[in-house]
């Protein structure tokens, strides 16, 4: 059984080159919708669960190839669709909000800084429970306190900033304008932090976290808006 | 509904060191690799749920991400230490 696997959408011009092999050493293949291009390939379905990590590196690098040359919309790994029809009728509905989302995201790229306790610190001491939730406490305070450093650090060059709490750290995502990475690298990198927290700093990625919420959960959004109605 | 179907995702602890990414100048963690075609970016209809030493990764049954890498790793240290 095989599926329609889409990568990434863009907005397409002439002068991007595009991938050739994509998941499962399969072609990949441009479908056009006025100014918007996807990329997808028709792949075995389901993925063999072996191959899963493979796929998920040759899934990166279709991405990858294209936001090197422009801004795209990614699509999560495992978005199938049925057919090619599928595919079309998907793209029909959602290429205007998806090209909107591309002019406004045209110019920039995600960085990302994740703050996270240092290693040893993650689970260390047990004690009492009171004493483990003023730790929690206190690490999160820690957190939220390089955070806003954080926002402060990149106002300059950050259009957007946001922060996303999780169970192993705090996610700070700042849209920047590629091509200042580096800037961006250079003024999170000296901020001082605690010392019971580690910090790792990663990207360009293409900016998923500021996509409007349509684009990024299309059906959930129409499903939503069908129950309101 | 019934859940999706499960598949394993291998993440052997030789998975966390770091790859030459095609095309990059710098080197990204597989784990990241994996946390963002996972986690990042446009999530539509899908029935499928991959496991993680057991452990929910995603789940796109009713097109929602439910959990994510970071929580099943989380998840996963501390079944590990409960094992110790």
């Amino acid at each position: 059984m095989t599926r329609i696997l889409a990568y990434c959408g863009f907005h397409h011009a002439a002068q991007i080159a595009l991938p050739a092999i994509g998941v499962d050493a399969q072609p990949v293949q441009l479908m056009s919708a006025g100014c918007l291009g996807l990329l997808w390939s028709e792949v075995e379905w389901p993925f063999v669960p072996d191959q899963m990590q493979r796929s998920a590196l040759a899934f990166h690098q279709v991405v990858r190839h294209v936001f090197d040359q422009t801004a795209i919309i990614p699509f999560r790994l495992l978005s199938v669709f049925e057919d090619q029809q599928a595919l079309r009728a998907f793209v029909a509905e959602n290429q205007e909000r998806f090209l909107v989302d591309l002019e406004r995201l045209k110019d920039f790229v995600q960085m990302e800084c994740v703050v996270y306790p240092a290693p040893g610190q993650a689970q260390a001491g047990s004690g009492t429970g009171k004493a483990y939730l003023e730790k929690k406490a206190a690490a999160m305070r820690s957190s939220e306190g390089f955070a806003q450093a954080v926002r402060n650090a990149v106002a300059h060059l950050g259009h957007e900033v946001r922060v996303r709490e999780g169970k192993n750290g705090t996610r700070i995502f700042v849209l920047v304008e590629r091509g200042r990475e580096s800037d961006f690298r250079q003024a999170v990198s000296v901020l001082p932090l605690p010392e019971h927290l580690s910090r790792r700093i990663s990207g360009p990625w293409p900016a998923a976290e500021f996509l409007s919420e349509q684009v990024k959960a299309p059906q959930i959004v129409s499903q939503k808006n069908a129950g309101a109605k | 509904m019934g859940r999706g179907r499960r598949i394993r995702l291998s993440l052997m602890p030789n998975d966390f060191e770091s790859v030459e990414v095609l095309g990059g100048e710098e080197e990204v963690s597989l784990l990241e690799i994996l946390d963002h075609v996972l986690n990042s970016g446009v999530v539509i209809h899908g029935s499928l749920v991959i496991s993680l030493a057991g452990v929910d990764l995603v789940y796109l049954g009713l097109n929602v991400v439910l959990t994510s890498v970071e929580t099943a790793l989380t998840n996963l240290q501390i079944e590990e230490k409960r094992k110790k």
